[in-house]
């Protein structure tokens, strides 16, 4: 659906060439929720522009459900735009239009007749749960109100694509929920592919199925939300994976540990159902170890359960090994841990 | 009753006369200035349709005829005024230097309000792919409309001002009366009534202004 080949940005400001994006490729295919997480500065917001064009690259290529933007004149990439949605940090809304007409504006701009305009902002006030707000202003509505709006618009044209430019960062928790759970739905119900720009962790743990993380203009890491939250291999990943899910010891264990005499210890991670398989029973009666259980940590993840455990084991070297031969069959990811 | 030489008459003839002058060159100045405004910020580099040709002719031009002082902007403009009135004296013959003087005025005030509207709107409508005319149109003059009605609120009263000074060209209005009895003649009663009259017409035209715009702001 969207695909950025080897993507380079360079800004020339008052004769200082920045470099926002050093050569990004990247791949996000129909349904997905694609995220893009990164401290500021890493290019996201840079990144997400490319899509639908608001930022052109200075090398690389672009290519939007099949089409290479680079190959379309200012015409056709007004068209294409119209196929992709987009949503802000700051909502941009009209200030001097009501709701009615906020939503209804892409429709105007494609000079579509009055009575379907009115259907389909009536149908999308209604899916965003704001009918009753159609002849209020954005001023008499709370943040979380008027990114439905936000949404509201960016679905008037019927997109396949929706980008949302850290959507909920200037949200409260509780109202971010209540617009991811709405982002959600726009992907469920209308199939739309969603491509969304965050710093916070949270944000893709709930609604993502893929991610990429940025860090100074290159992605150091992407793959599916379960990979990177179950193992992120670079510092950075690792840092954000932290924000939300625990898969370090705390290092008051780490200090108790020291002091104890320890064989083995093991960090098990488990997803979906083997998280609730009696995996420690068996080592326990069939390997014949000695199990404790040093720290544990459970994350819903993309409606799976991500589970980690880190374990001191005590037995015999051979049934140690059996015991990591069984778990491999179990397909339960094992590493020896030392520190 | 009042020691003065000055009639009725003479004053709504003279609250005509300047309501004329002040009308007809806000009319064409509005037009025009605001024209030269919304060029001034869609050529400007790095504005939605970047000319910096136009941007660097427009720009210059604007600040020039802000530099001349209105009375010498009058005299200097006669011949010009000739040209096109077919004479240089009386209130169309005011109304001339009044357009040259309150276009650029006019075009600057433009400029601020509609620089007032955020990049993030431009942006949003750049994101539903909305030609030039599109985001003009839909979402920055919509956007800087109240903005645009105060500024035209201080361009109409600058106008009042200048009027005064048309008399100069042998033009009326409420200044010219003030010039030619209260100042010439030294009738004091003349003088104080204009500038009670002028104080009046400025009142009402800000205090107009203002709850239009908050009219639109708020809605």
């Amino acid at each position: 659906m969207i695909i950025l080949e080897d993507i380079h940005k360079v800004y020339l400001r008052k004769k200082v060439e920045t470099t926002a994006l050093k050569g990004v490729s990247l791949q996000v295919d129909k349904g997905d929720i694609f995220g893009v997480i990164g401290y500021s500065g890493a290019g996201k917001s840079t990144l997400v522009r490319l899509v639908n064009y608001l930022e052109r690259p200075t090398s690389g290529k672009v290519i939007v459900d099949g089409q290479l933007l680079s190959d379309r004149s200012a015409h056709e990439l007004r068209q294409i735009k119209k196929d992709i949605g987009m949503i802000f940090q700051h909502f941009n809304l009209l200030e001097s239009k009501t709701i009615y007409q906020n939503v209804a504006m892409p429709l105007i701009l494609s000079k579509k007749g009055k009575k379907e305009i009115k259907e389909r902002v009536t149908e999308l006030l209604t899916f965003v749960g704001l009918s009753d707000k159609a002849n209020s202003y954005p001023n008499e509505l709370s943040g979380g109100q008027k990114q439905r709006v936000g949404i509201a618009r960016a679905l008037a044209s019927k997109p396949k694509i929706l980008l949302c430019d850290e959507a909920t960062s200037a949200l409260d928790p509780q109202t971010t929920q209540s617009i991811l759970d709405l982002l959600k739905k726009v992907n469920n119900e209308y199939g739309i592919t969603i491509m969304l720009i965050t710093h916070e962790m949270s944000v893709i743990q709930k609604v993502c199925n893929k991610v990429a993380v940025m860090e100074e203009g290159e992605i150091i890491e992407q793959g599916s939300v379960l990979d990177v939250f179950g193992h992120p291999k670079h510092t950075t990943s690792k840092n954000f994976v932290q924000t939300v899910v625990r898969t370090e010891i705390p290092a008051n264990i780490k200090r108790k540990l020291a002091e104890r005499e320890v064989s083995t210890l093991a960090k098990l991670e488990m997803v979906g159902d083997h998280a609730t398989e009696p995996v420690l029973q068996a080592l326990i009666n069939k390997f014949h170890l000695d199990v404790s259980v040093v720290f544990t940590n459970m994350t819903e993840i993309q409606d799976t359960t991500l589970a980690i455990w880190y374990l001191q084991i005590e037995g015999k070297e051979s049934d140690k090994r059996a015991a990591w031969k069984f778990l491999e069959e179990q397909n339960v990811r094992y590493e020896e841990v030392t520190f | 009753m009042f020691d003065t030489n000055i009639t009725l008459n003479q004053f709504v003839e003279a609250i005509g006369d300047t309501f004329y002058m002040v009308g007809m060159s806000l009319l064409l100045g509005t037009i025009i200035g605001t024209i030269f405004g919304i060029l001034i910020v869609v050529t400007k580099p790095g504005g939605i349709i970047p000319f910096p040709i136009v941007y660097m002719i427009l720009n210059p031009i604007i600040n020039i005829i802000r530099s001349v002082p209105f009375i010498i902007l009058i005299v200097a403009l006669i011949p010009f005024t000739r040209s096109i009135v077919g004479t240089s004296i009386g209130n169309n013959a005011a109304i001339v230097p009044l357009i040259i003087f309150i276009t650029p005025f006019i075009a600057r005030l433009v400029e601020n309000s509609l620089l007032e509207v955020g990049p993030g709107i431009i942006e949003a409508a750049e994101s539903m792919g909305a030609t030039p005319f599109q985001v003009i149109w839909h979402f920055i003059l919509p956007e800087a409309f109240g903005s645009l009605i105060l500024s035209l609120t201080t361009a109409t009263i600058s106008l009042v001002g200048a009027s005064a000074m048309a008399g100069t060209v042998g033009a009326g209005g409420v200044g010219n009366i003030a010039i030619v009895y209260g100042y010439q003649r030294f009738d004091s009663f003349a003088m104080f009534s204009t500038v009670v009259i002028l104080i009046i017409i400025v009142q009402v035209i800000q205090s107009t202004g203002n709850k239009l715009a908050r009219m639109i702001r708020r809605n």
